[in-house]
């Protein structure tokens, strides 16, 4: 009986002595508060460009530019601008509904902390690959959006090590023709969406959802290559710094989206009837 | 005896010499063929002899053709034939002998002996007797029986002649299943004495003809016990013809009947069928001889007939007669035809007066002298004696130079009116012969010539009438449909096109009371035939517009292509070639419609139908096409004529 007592203690001081490291790291970064803290929603202007550039039957490229601007306090509303966004990939269409797409993006990084005496610019590198499922749902068009990304991000401060990260996201979108029976040119339609964007990592502790977005946007189709939009976006995400605060921001997006295609007729006929 | 060289070397000459005389006299004189032949229509199995002269074939020696062929006979007839004779020098001589048949077989056969029999019935005809160069002599019968049962059941034909080189001699005989003649001839072949033809079929009536020397005195006959003398020529003493006694005899003593009596009464036919059916048999044989050498074989059965031979004025004057009758009768039988003037002379008492004229001269004037020269087209007009023929021809007496008629009339009195030639002392056609009908004739052709000049112009003018009357209807009908096309579709149609069609409604309406003000009705009649010519174009091209907007439709679907947007995920319509397509709507479509409703031109309007026809089809022909290059040069061009030429199309012609 005092054999089995004392093993149970032994056991039990094992435990402690394994947790013990763990307990004191957490002791080094930020507490976590006791209640979720909810920083101030910060305003942001997204400028985007979106290309689908088809270069054969099955495979298209993918060439997007954004131009995204933060508040500061110089300027309030529209602010400075905080990333560039070059994202490039090779699509390939599967058929009408389902396509895929695999590239890379580099993204320019500003400070816009004005007190930061840090680098005022950084590159960011990703890997991505994103999988597009979209269903007729009446007259409207509902789409179901997967992207992996893989991150290798760096801070402001002079030589900062890249850390790695992964992103899980998953959008889901509608598109609802206000003025037609059907998405088609001359045609405005109404875009609800949201987005959940996960990610993991050796760095990520506790702060696994960055961000979920809610946008509706308003867009018009001038012509089957030509479509504009814009629209209004609110987020929230936990902080990489500490799990329990949130970052929140108001967007507004303006996004104009394109889709040449530079085939010779003769390619191009009998277009795009994959498998209809 | 020796001979000498020299005299032996002569010796030898002279034989090969004889040797070769003979042998070319030899060939001459015998050749024979034996094998296939056609004559005519029969073609059978000839054997022959002949000799050649000069490359020519000369029948000498016995002749033979024959067939007779037992499968068709047993299949279904057959048709035989055996010529048998001798030729001399190309001229058939000597006993002949011809038979023809025409069998069918009963199927029944018989052995008898080492043959078989088969039964035939049908047709036989044969003949035989002598022929001295070409020519029958001696006796002749030919004979057409029936065969029934391979047995003579009747005599169809039979006819028994005497000839002596050719020309028929003493008595004859001629049968038919119905008719019998007999009678006699001279020497010399004319027919003398009496001939009797028995009607051996039904009434049993006969016929004598009594003839002396040839000519025919007189003809008895009897029916029914009832005998009754006619005379034909009695016991002229004038000139006569000899002829032979064939159609244009009996047509001969027509003519002189009728000059005699004045009434048309042929008489001699049941006789002259007789004999022309004999005439056919005897022509079946010299068609056969004359094919193979050289005959006559036909019988001549001589007559003869009083001649009063035309002087060579009186063949002049029946010349003149003929041509003032040619003319006068195309007058008055168009006129008599001439459905206008039959209408006219309904209501036109003075259209009524000059078709009564038009049809008493026809009558009075035309129709004896039409007689006359039917008797001279038929050769036979010297067989009668003029004066009592032409004065039968009018047997209640010439027509008088005026001419009186009556006009009928349903409202009015009935009227009498004459028609006189103002020239009619000049003529005279009282006398009975060809120089008074040359006269009359004359007289007949100007009243005619003068009346035609009088009525046409009327006719005419009514003609024009009547014609601007039906063309005025279709015209206001083809006015009334281009109406009733723009109304019912202008309300639904776009205002540009809506405009354009009512002006053209009113171009039309324009034109019609600026015709209608015109009064001459011989411009009225050319305007008019040019309205409605107009009108149909107008409705065309009123069509043409009002299909406008269908068409730009058509255009829009066809100029459209299926493109997959990637970022809807959605297939989605895209107009293509927009320069082409822009360049019709917004230059070639209002240049339509522009030029539509400019001054109204027929000629326009129907070159725009051409062009907007064109225009249509070329824009889906250019769908498939490849156009960049037009497209480039489409560029901000607005001039229509430049578009036009673009195209490729047929711009509308600036009128010279």
């Amino acid at each position: 009986m005092k054999n089995s007592i004392s093993s149970i203690l032994t056991l039990f001081l094992l435990l402690l002595a394994f947790c013990k490291p763990a307990m004191a790291q957490d002791m080094d970064g930020e507490i976590l508060p006791s209640e979720s803290k909810f920083k101030d929603p910060k305003t942001r202007l997204w400028i985007n460009t979106y290309g689908n550039i088809r270069i054969s039957k099955r495979l298209f490229w993918v060439a997007q530019t954004h131009f995204r601007f933060e508040e500061t306090e110089a300027t309030p509303f529209i602010g400075q601008v905080g990333q560039i966004y070059n994202r490039h990939a090779i699509g390939y269409i599967y058929n009408k509904k389902i396509n895929a797409a695999l590239g890379g993006v580099v993204r320019i990084n500003f400070n816009t902390d004005e007190s930061s005496t840090d680098r005022n610019v950084v590159p960011e590198f990703r890997i991505w690959h994103q999988y597009q499922f979209a269903q007729p749902l009446y007259s409207a068009m509902i789409y179901h959006r997967i992207r992996i990304e893989h991150r290798w991000t760096q801070g402001f401060e002079e030589n900062s090590d890249y850390i790695f990260r992964n992103r899980w996201r998953y959008m889901f979108r509608a598109k609802i023709p206000l003025n037609n029976d059907k998405l088609a040119p001359k045609t405005l339609y109404i875009s609800p969406e949201s987005e959940l964007i996960m990610q993991s990592g050796k760095t990520v502790v506790g702060s696994v959802m960055e961000d979920l977005r809610l946008t509706t946007t308003l867009g018009y189709i001038l012509t089957p290559r030509l479509t504009v939009a814009g629209g209004l976006m609110y987020s929230q995400g936990q902080t990489l710094e500490n799990a329990g605060e949130f970052k929140q921001n108001w967007t507004l997006r303006f996004h104009v989206y394109f889709s040449p295609d530079f085939r010779k007729v003769k390619n191009k006929l009998p277009s795009i009837h994959l498998n209809d | 005896m020796y001979l000498t060289y020299p005299s032996l070397n002569k010796l030898i000459y002279g034989v090969l010499f004889l040797v070769f005389f003979c042998h070319e006299t030899t060939a001459q004189e015998n050749l024979h063929y034996k094998g296939p032949l056609t004559v005519g229509k029969y073609k059978g199995d000839a054997d022959y002899g002949y000799k050649l002269i000069e490359g020519d074939t000369v029948l000498n020696g016995s002749f033979n053709l024959k067939k007779a062929n037992l499968d068709s006979l047993l299949k279904k007839q057959d048709y035989s034939f055996d010529f048998a004779g001798n030729f001399q020098n190309n001229y058939p001589t000597g006993y002949w002998k011809f038979q023809f048949g025409e069998f069918q077989s009963n199927n029944q056969s018989q052995v008898i002996d080492y043959q078989y029999r088969v039964a035939i019935n049908g047709v036989q005809e044969k003949t035989s007797g002598k022929i001295v160069k070409g020519k029958p002599n001696g006796s002749w019968t030919y004979t057409v029986s029936k065969i029934e049962d391979s047995k003579v059941s009747q005599t169809l034909f039979k006819s028994s002649i005497d000839f002596n080189n050719g020309v028929p001699q003493k008595s004859f005989r001629v049968e038919n299943d119905s008719l019998i003649l007999a009678g006699r001839f001279l020497r010399n072949g004319l027919a003398h004495d009496e001939w009797s033809l028995y009607d051996s079929f039904g009434t049993g009536a006969s016929e004598n003809w009594i003839f002396s020397n040839g000519l025919l005195n007189q003809i008895q006959t009897e029916i029914d016990g009832d005998s009754k003398n006619e005379t034909i020529y009695g016991t002229f003493s004038g000139t006569t013809k000899t002829i032979n006694l064939d159609e244009k005899y009996i047509k001969a003593i027509a003519i002189y009947q009728f000059a005699n009596s004045g009434f048309d009464n042929t008489v001699g036919g049941k006789m002259q069928q007789l004999l022309a059916q004999n005439a056919a048999y005897y022509k079946k044989i010299d068609d056969i001889l004359s094919e193979l050498g050289e005959s006559s074989f036909l019988p001549e059965f001589k007559v003869k007939v009083p001649y009063f031979q035309l002087t060579e004025e009186e063949q002049q004057q029946l010349v003149l007669i003929s041509e003032n009758y040619e003319a006068a009768n195309a007058i008055s039988t168009s006129f008599l035809a001439d459905t206008q003037l039959n209408i006219l002379k309904l209501s036109d008492n003075n259209a009524a007066f000059q078709y009564e004229i038009i049809k008493k001269i026809a009558e009075d004037f035309l129709k004896p002298i039409g007689k006359l020269l039917g008797y001279n087209d038929q050769d036979i007009i010297e067989f009668a004696p003029r004066q009592q023929l032409i004065q039968k021809l009018w047997s209640s007496g010439k027509p008088s130079a005026t001419i009186d008629v009556v006009i009928v009339s349903d409202t009015t009195n009935n009227t009498n009116r004459s028609f006189s030639l103002d020239t009619k002392e000049e003529f005279d056609f009282s006398n009975n012969d060809l120089g008074s009908l040359v006269q009359l004739s004359l007289y007949a052709r100007e009243s005619l010539s003068s009346i035609k000049n009088k009525l046409e112009e009327r006719l005419t003018n009514e003609k024009r009438q009547q014609e601007l009357v039906s063309i005025e209807e279709k015209l206001i009908a083809k006015q009334k449909e281009l109406h009733i096309r723009i109304d019912s579709s202008a309300n639904n149609s776009p205002s540009s096109i809506k405009k354009a069609l009512n002006i053209l409604k009113e171009h039309s309406d324009e034109a019609l009371s600026s015709y209608s003000s015109l009064s001459k009705i011989e411009s009225k009649l050319i305007k008019a035939k040019e309205l409605s010519s107009c009108y149909d174009q107008l409705n065309v091209l009123a069509e043409n517009i009002i299909k406008l907007p269908e068409q730009e439709e058509t255009i829009k679907i066809k100029y459209q292509d299926r493109i997959w947007n990637p970022f809807m995920a959605t297939l989605m319509d895209e107009e293509v070639k927009k320069r082409i397509t822009s360049a019709y709507r917004k230059v070639l479509v209002p240049y339509f419609l522009t030029h539509a409703q400019e001054e109204f031109k027929c000629k326009d309007a129907k070159a725009l139908n051409v062009l907007m026809k064109d225009t249509y089809q070329r824009m889906l022909e250019l769908r498939v096409e490849n156009t960049s290059k037009l497209e480039r040069k489409l560029r901000k061009e607005t001039d229509p004529l430049k578009v036009i030429a673009l195209f490729g199309l047929q711009p509308i012609k600036k009128e010279q």
